[in-house]
């Protein structure tokens, strides 16, 4: 298994972690009651930074924790079961993405509960300061493990069999990549653009980001399948 | 307005009056969330209020539902973008 081969595996897991949308929505969400409040631009800024930085680090504790566990529980991998199960995860997740993750209606409205959704609009609705959105950015992401446990669980599992240097690397990598997605609509909404752009945008690729992450985790399946199970590459 | 006009609302909470203040102020919140001026959207949520009192008049009970359609539509002839908005309140997450 080469450097190369890793890292393009966990950047791939990490951009999938990326296309899943539940804390862009909570983002547009929020920004859109502090706009609407007339809050200032500095307080505005104060909040989805805060937000961003919550699901930063609990996406970094989440790809850290997987990658200790999997190492402190097989430590070096000499068997295949584990990456059989990798991709078996990751197939059950591609079909899940592609069959519930967003609902047959108009608007984004995400797989969750309609109760939680409520419940989230309300604390969106209801946040005031930094403290409050940071942990709506640890939510946004915690909500979302069921979809999230499949790259999470593929990047842990390469991770743990890199050298150290290359682990830190390798977690920085998966990070940075997994809030790509919230970074880019962060500075959209700091530039000043309008949320109703952002979300007619999301709203019209809704499906295609849908069948992209499904895809996109059934090309990691076979590329882990290839690679670490047959060996292919 | 004449008579009192009741909303009824999803769930099991109780059905209360109109009440024009709440839904002022939150067209006013949408229309500022698209960045516009406080004066059109103070402007717009009272215009939209008052055509909303007219379409209430004839009705005894509504849902929160059809109320937030019909101001919507009446948005949307006055502030496209903000009707998008306000619609998508609730079916973003």
């Amino acid at each position: 298994m080469s450097i190369i081969t890793s890292l393009s595996a966990i950047g791939l897991a990490a951009l999938i972690h990326a296309s899943f949308q539940l804390s862009v929505s909570m983002l547009t969400l929020l920004s859109g009651h502090a706009i609407g409040k007339k809050r200032a631009h500095h307080r505005l800024m104060r909040l989805t930074t805060s937000f961003l930085i919550g699901a930063t680090l609990m996406s970094l504790l989440l790809v850290t924790f997987f990658a200790y566990f999997i190492s402190a529980a097989f430590g070096t991998i000499d068997s295949s079961w584990p990456w059989v199960v990798a991709c078996s995860l990751m197939l059950f997740v591609a079909v899940l993405v592609w069959v519930v993750y967003y609902r047959r209606k108009t608007g984004t409205q995400l797989w969750i509960p309609r109760v939680m959704a409520d419940f989230l609009n309300k604390r969106v609705k209801s946040t005031k300061d930094s403290s409050e959105a940071f942990s709506l950015g640890v939510t946004s992401v915690i909500a979302e493990l069921i979809f999230l446990a499949a790259p999470l669980f593929v990047s842990g599992l390469i991770i743990s069999q890199l050298d150290p240097g290359w682990q830190l690397a390798g977690i920085a990598l998966y990070t940075l990549l997994s809030v790509s997605s919230l970074a880019l609509v962060w500075a959209i909404i700091g530039g000043g653009h309008s949320l109703s752009r952002i979300q007619k945008w999301r709203e019209s690729n809704k499906y295609f980001l849908q069948f992209a992450a499904g895809t996109g985790l059934i090309i990691l399946a076979a590329f882990t399948y290839a690679n670490f199970v047959i060996g292919v590459f | 307005m004449s008579h009192k006009t009741y909303v009824k609302k999803s769930g099991k909470r109780e059905s209360e009056p109109f009440d024009r203040k709440k839904l002022h102020d939150s067209i006013v919140s949408t229309c500022l969330s698209t960045r516009s001026p406080m004066g059109v959207a103070q402007a717009t949520a009272s215009s939209v209020c008052e055509a909303v009192i007219i379409w209430l008049e004839p009705r005894t009970e509504v849902t929160t539902l059809d109320l937030r359609k019909k101001a919507a539509e009446q948005l949307a002839k006055q502030h496209p973008e903000a009707a998008y908005l306000y619609e998508q309140h609730k079916i973003t997450i």
